[in-house]
């Protein structure tokens, strides 16, 4: 059996949009996740995919609900104690364009590892290995300006990786992509999770991607479909 | 740091206003505080000076406006000299160095003290208690001996006249022999004459008509013989006698009296005054020096206040600027924030960002700053006292000034760039 990454229960989670209108994002969503897994939440826009994986990834906090990541009860968490375990047990990669522009694609990498707590030279020997690792050797030093979209994505995940997450949170990893390279794309996350056992949880409305997941969380209306 | 650098450059446009906004705004307060720093060090001096002493001027005169013809007679002196606590008295004697232009009678505008004539008493023991000697640059001081047609003069003075000593220097229309200069004191005997007093009082009379008057009178009446005075109406003699009582020793325009170690100065002026009353102001150390704190606090309001203006609007224009910028980069906040940056390191950023914004506003506003100071003081120099005053502790603390200034415009942006919840800024992903 392996070991339980997250296990979340009852999460509820509104949006006071005006005085009388509220939007109910999740209405009491469970979900589990463990090491090694490769799964896709999936539901039609504005179920609620996207709060449950800020929730999870501890950008928001929900209403309601018990959630532990990696053994640890982060419901009452301090938002310092929050960064920490986001520095260190959680990577992202979200949609498109998340690079800083005024940063190389090393130095993107390697602003991961400062947060995570790595010394200059650790950084950067480990953004270098990970570079290499997506065949960006050459493309180290351009800003992503220079880079296709592809090869942009391909530096949030080695970004992502610095710091060998426990889980890695995806919010639509290939949407902004073409379907050829995100297929490329799609093969990597996968090969990191079948190589080195690299957990995934992805948020898509992309049936190719969620077919090449080993499991699917469907929502609907906020809740569990 | 390079990505500060590289997010100020993102935006040249807007940074080299910004910087361009701190730099006039430092420009002010260096050339400003050099003013206040010259100033100041000018006053200090003469506090100095006006404090090492008690001031004694004849009934009937302002310390600010002058003597109006009065004068204080040696006989006046020479009692307040046997008052009790009084070490000892000299009179003075001070006028400019130049007669009035009559087509110019204000003369040119000047920054401190004009060039004067400092009339010594040679005999006299008297000395100012905080400001014994002055230090030399060449030759000496004027001393007890000297002949009358001999000067020392100020740093300024020799400067402005080319006087080396030995030189000659002709003060209106009258040869003295130049037997010292005085190093330089940022303060009044830059602009001094230092002379002795019997020369300076026959340049004083000689400037006035009535002290000449009188002076004419005396010597007609000085060269009648006693045996021929007594052949005169009783009348006529007694005029004549009146006219010849004028003596050069009586014409002191002011006085300066020491007290005694452990006398305090200022019971010693309250004897004087109720003593004197009739004859002369007697000014107190302690009044005459704060008097001078209030001018001068009066003067460094005015000038630092104006340069602190021009620095608030500076810091107004470096707060806008973040504020622009970082409502800009909200996603990348956002994105630094999921990647597991802390409030403190966000914060960290865009202060050091804005406190770098200052600081290069800083250095080019101090550079130019620092050049206006020195063009305009060397042109000055040539023809009177150097306006500014460039210290480098003063520079330093402009430069940590400015930098200081972006840090403080820069926290509030910056933490409220912090605080931003992480979830709204990803959403502009």
């Amino acid at each position: 059996m392996p070991k339980v990454l997250i296990h979340a229960t009852g999460l509820k989670k509104h949006y006071q949009l005006t005085k009388t209108n509220a939007v109910h994002a999740l209405r009491g969503v469970n979900i589990d996740v463990f090491e090694g897994d490769f799964s896709a939440i999936i539901g039609p826009s504005g179920c609620g995919k996207s709060t449950l994986l800020h929730i999870l990834g501890l950008l928001d906090t929900p209403d309601e609900g018990q959630y532990t990541l990696d053994g640890i009860d982060v419901m009452k968490m301090k938002e310092r104690e929050a960064n920490v375990i986001r520095a260190k047990k959680l990577g992202f990669i979200f949609q498109g364009f998340n690079l800083i522009p005024t940063l190389t694609a090393k130095e993107n990498v390697m602003q991961a590892g400062k947060y995570g707590g790595m010394n200059l030279k650790q950084r950067k020997a480990r953004a270098e290995e990970l570079l290499e690792l997506m065949n960006l050797h050459d493309r180290m030093d351009h800003k992503p300006n220079e880079l296709s979209g592809g090869q942009q994505q391909r530096v949030a995940i080695a970004r992502a990786l610095v710091n060998k997450p426990a889980i890695i949170l995806a919010d639509e990893p290939t949407g902004e992509l073409d379907s050829a390279t995100s297929l490329e794309i799609i093969e990597l996350l996968k090969k990191l999770n079948r190589e080195n056992n690299q957990t995934f949880l992805m948020v898509t409305h992309n049936m190719e991607v969620a077919n090449a997941c080993k499991k699917t969380i469907q929502l609907k209306d906020g809740l569990n479909a | 740091m390079m990505e500060i650098l590289r997010n100020m450059l993102r935006r040249k446009g807007r940074t080299i206003l910004t910087v361009t906004g701190i730099t006039v705004g430092i420009f002010a307060f260096t050339v400003m505080g050099s003013m206040a720093l010259r100033f100041n060090k000018m006053i200090s001096g003469g506090k100095l000076y006006v404090t090492g002493q008690i001031t004694l001027m004849p009934k009937g005169t302002s310390f600010t406006t002058g003597s109006g013809g009065a004068l204080l007679p040696l006989d006046v002196l020479q009692r307040i000299e046997k008052v009790e606590g009084v070490a000892a008295v000299a009179g003075g004697v001070e006028l400019a160095l130049e007669e009035p232009d009559p087509d110019n009678p204000f003369g040119g505008a000047s920054f401190g003290p004009p060039p004067t004539i400092e009339g010594m008493d040679l005999q006299s023991s008297y000395k100012n208690r905080n400001w014994q000697t002055l230090n030399m640059k060449a030759g000496r001081m004027i001393e007890k001996g000297d002949s009358d047609n001999t000067v020392a003069v100020g740093y300024t003075i020799a400067a402005d006249n080319k006087l080396n000593v030995g030189d000659t220097f002709t003060i209106r229309k009258r040869d003295f022999k130049v037997v010292g200069i005085v190093d330089q004191t940022l303060t009044g005997p830059d602009q001094y004459v230092f002379m002795p007093i019997t020369a300076a009082r026959e340049l004083l009379i000689a400037s006035n008509p009535f002290l000449k008057s009188l002076k004419d009178r005396a010597d007609e009446a000085g060269k009648i013989t006693d045996a021929d005075l007594a052949k005169l109406s009783a009348e006529t003699r007694k005029q004549l006698l009146e006219a010849r009582a004028f003596k050069l020793s009586d014409v002191s325009q002011l006085a300066a009296a020491s007290w005694k170690d452990g006398q305090d100065p200022d019971v010693v002026s309250n004897r004087i005054k109720e003593q004197f009353k009739d004859d002369v102001l007697v000014l107190s150390p302690t009044k005459l020096g704060e008097t001078i704190d209030k001018a001068s606090a009066i003067f460094n309001a005015i000038i630092l206040g104006s340069a602190v203006i021009a620095l608030v609007v500076g810091g107004f224009s470096i707060i806008n600027t973040m504020v622009m910028s970082i409502s800009e980069r909200k996603r990348e906040i956002g994105i630094k924030k999921a990647l597991g940056a802390s409030n403190r390191s966000i914060a960290f950023d865009y202060t050091l960002e804005a406190g770098v914004i200052g600081i290069v506003g800083g250095i080019i506003g101090l550079g130019i700053g620092t050049l206006t100071i020195v063009i305009i003081n060397s042109k000055t120099a040539a023809s009177g006292a150097e306006i500014f005053l460039l210290s480098p502790v003063f520079m330093v603390g402009v430069v940590a000034f400015s930098f200081v200034l972006g840090i403080i415009a820069g926290l509030l942006p910056a933490l409220r760039a912090s605080r931003m919840n992480v979830v709204d800024a990803i959403r502009e992903l």
